[in-house]
């Protein structure tokens, strides 16, 4: 079977107001942690979504846009740089299971 | 709205669904919540409904179509290295008969179903007027006056009720809010699920699992499967698709610098479950946090004046080695804290000294019994003995018991030495036998 890449699994999933956007994050980031005193940077290769990248100076970035809403940002990192508040589904972006 | 409801249960998953239906039952009138469009939008599972605690929600319920894909009636649990898989394999025709000791779910679908069935025993109540299902809502605060819980808020309104149940899931924001999870909940007792969806062509699917009518398989994997990092894989049949996945620790993943999506792709590049999603088609990716059952991140009571925590918002799920349970948990545990509001209702009193009830009653079922009884398996799934040597020394152990060469062959025993020497120790595999011999 032909193995996808990750942007060719994120086209399958559904998201909500996917093409609004003036969206509302429901995560913050605080990369100046990410880029300062983390030891690790870990939510730039555990998120399953790729969230978080890395660029070539090393510097962290973080975008909403693929988020699947799974949790693992929220406990990879232990610098307290990433917080979790959901926005009233009408403004927020997220996922929406076709399967589950 | 003025009029206070008995009450308001935040989540529309399997625990908040489960109280909801208990509620209508008991003839309450309650507001269940839901930030998706639809009961199931956020909710994502490995597959697997264990126990029989849906016969009692919906009697009868495998005689409708909807909701749940197929019964399991194969089951097998398999140790991999990077080229074999030694599997210990159980099927028999005494899982046949309803109610069935595991049932086969996609979230999406089965939520949205049995959040039908919610409605319907509402429709059945005296309050078919004045309870309600809300969906596309976002629960941004609960309430509280004397520091007892007296409804929530949404955007600038606010419900009122006498209870609030939380059945929130795993990202548990407003059980941390209301302080009985702490703020940050640490990686080391968490695994990220991973998993996609395959679907085949019915027959082909059906022809290549043995699957007849409605018959389901399930498959565990430990080894190779999880390339180093601490979990397990798993692979379920539903209807026409395949649920083939990882849940990685994720504490794990930080330390080994891991990728779980590159991990699933080596996982499914395993010559043995490459030759079972042969042919399929990818038709979802989906990934979720799940608590490991280590009771420590447990929140330290799932009571309150006025609330109570259920599901896997109070990390109600485990993983001992025989089958990753917590839905049927959130079931129970969501049953447990309507029938301990329905008493509530009965005293008029939502105190804490009335909610404790409900985690004594949790404490007596099966749910906090498995997860008393079964830390040690826990603890001991973690171990990487158990989930790298062990695996590696059955299949080598497997390759040569199998093999036939035409030359003298080496006794079992013989060859089962060899293996252990060669992957790890007599001394490692005693010291997880008698772990292993605690947690069994």
């Amino acid at each position: 079977m032909k193995l996808l890449s990750l942007p060719e699994r994120l086209g399958l999933v559904n998201y909500r107001n996917q093409a609004k956007s003036d969206i509302k994050p429901h995560i913050k980031v605080n990369t100046d942690i990410c880029n300062s005193t983390c030891p690790h940077k870990a939510t730039t290769y555990t998120c399953p979504a790729n969230c978080y990248t890395i660029d070539e100076k090393n510097v962290v970035h973080f975008q909403v846009e693929d988020c699947i809403e799974c949790g693992t940002c929220m406990y990879a990192c232990d610098q307290g740089a990433v917080s979790w508040e959901f926005p009233d589904p009408e403004i927020g972006r997220g996922v929406n299971w076709n399967f589950g | 709205m003025d009029e206070k409801f008995d009450c308001i249960i935040v989540g529309a998953g399997v625990a908040g669904l489960s109280a909801a239906m208990t509620l209508a039952r008991n003839n309450m009138k309650f507001l269940l919540i839901e930030r998706g469009e639809f009961a199931g939008a956020k909710n994502v599972s490995g597959g697997v409904l264990w126990g029989n605690d849906l016969a009692k929600l919906v009697p009868e319920y495998w005689k409708e179509d909807g909701g749940w894909d197929r019964y399991i009636n194969h089951r097998r649990l398999s140790f991999m290295d990077e080229e074999s898989c030694f599997t210990i394999d159980f099927k028999s025709s005494h899982f046949n008969e309803p109610p069935y000791s595991g049932v086969v779910v996609l979230r999406s679908k089965f939520d949205r179903w049995l959040a039908e069935k919610v409605q319907e025993a509402i429709d059945e109540s005296d309050f078919a007027m004045d309870s309600f299902i809300a969906t596309n809502i976002l629960v941004e605060e609960i309430l509280f006056e004397n520091d007892k819980a007296v409804g929530i808020r949404t955007g600038d309104e606010k419900f009122y009720a006498d209870s609030v149940i939380l059945a929130e899931g795993v990202n548990n924001l407003l059980t941390r809010q209301v302080g009985l999870q702490s703020d940050y909940v640490p990686a080391a007792h968490v695994l990220t699920g991973i998993k996609e969806i395959i679907r085949f062509d019915q027959k082909k699917l059906e022809d290549r699992f043995q699957l007849r009518e409605k018959s389901g398989m399930s498959n565990e994997f430990v080894g190779f499967a999880t390339d180093g990092v601490e979990g397990g894989g798993f692979l379920y049949t539903h209807r026409d698709t395949l649920s083939v996945g990882l849940v990685l620790g994720v504490k794990d993943l930080r330390e080994k610098n891991k990728k779980p999506q590159d991990i699933l792709n080596k996982f499914k590049t395993h010559p043995v479950i490459a030759d079972m999603i042969e042919g399929g088609e990818i038709v979802e990716y989906s990934a979720h946090i799940v608590s490991s059952g280590d009771k420590r991140i447990m929140p330290k009571k799932l009571y309150k004046d006025g609330l109570l925590v259920c599901g896997e918002a109070a990390n109600l799920l485990m993983n001992a080695g025989k089958a990753i349970q917590g839905m049927d948990y959130a079931m129970r545990s969501g049953i447990l804290a309507a029938e301990t509001i329905a008493k509530s209702k009965e005293k008029n009193d939502f105190s804490e000294n009335a909610l404790i009830e409900y985690e004594n009653a949790l404490s007596e079922s099966y749910v906090m019994k498995d997860i008393n009884n079964f830390q040690d398996a826990v603890h001991l799934l973690h171990d990487p003995v158990m989930t790298q040597k062990v695996p590696n020394l059955i299949c080598d152990f497997g390759r040569n018991f199998f093999t036939i060469k035409n030359e003298p062959t080496k006794k079992a025993r013989t060859m089962l030495n060899d293996s252990v020497k060669k992957h790890a120790s007599w001394w490692d595999l005693m010291k997880v036998g008698i772990k292993g011999g605690k947690a069994l």
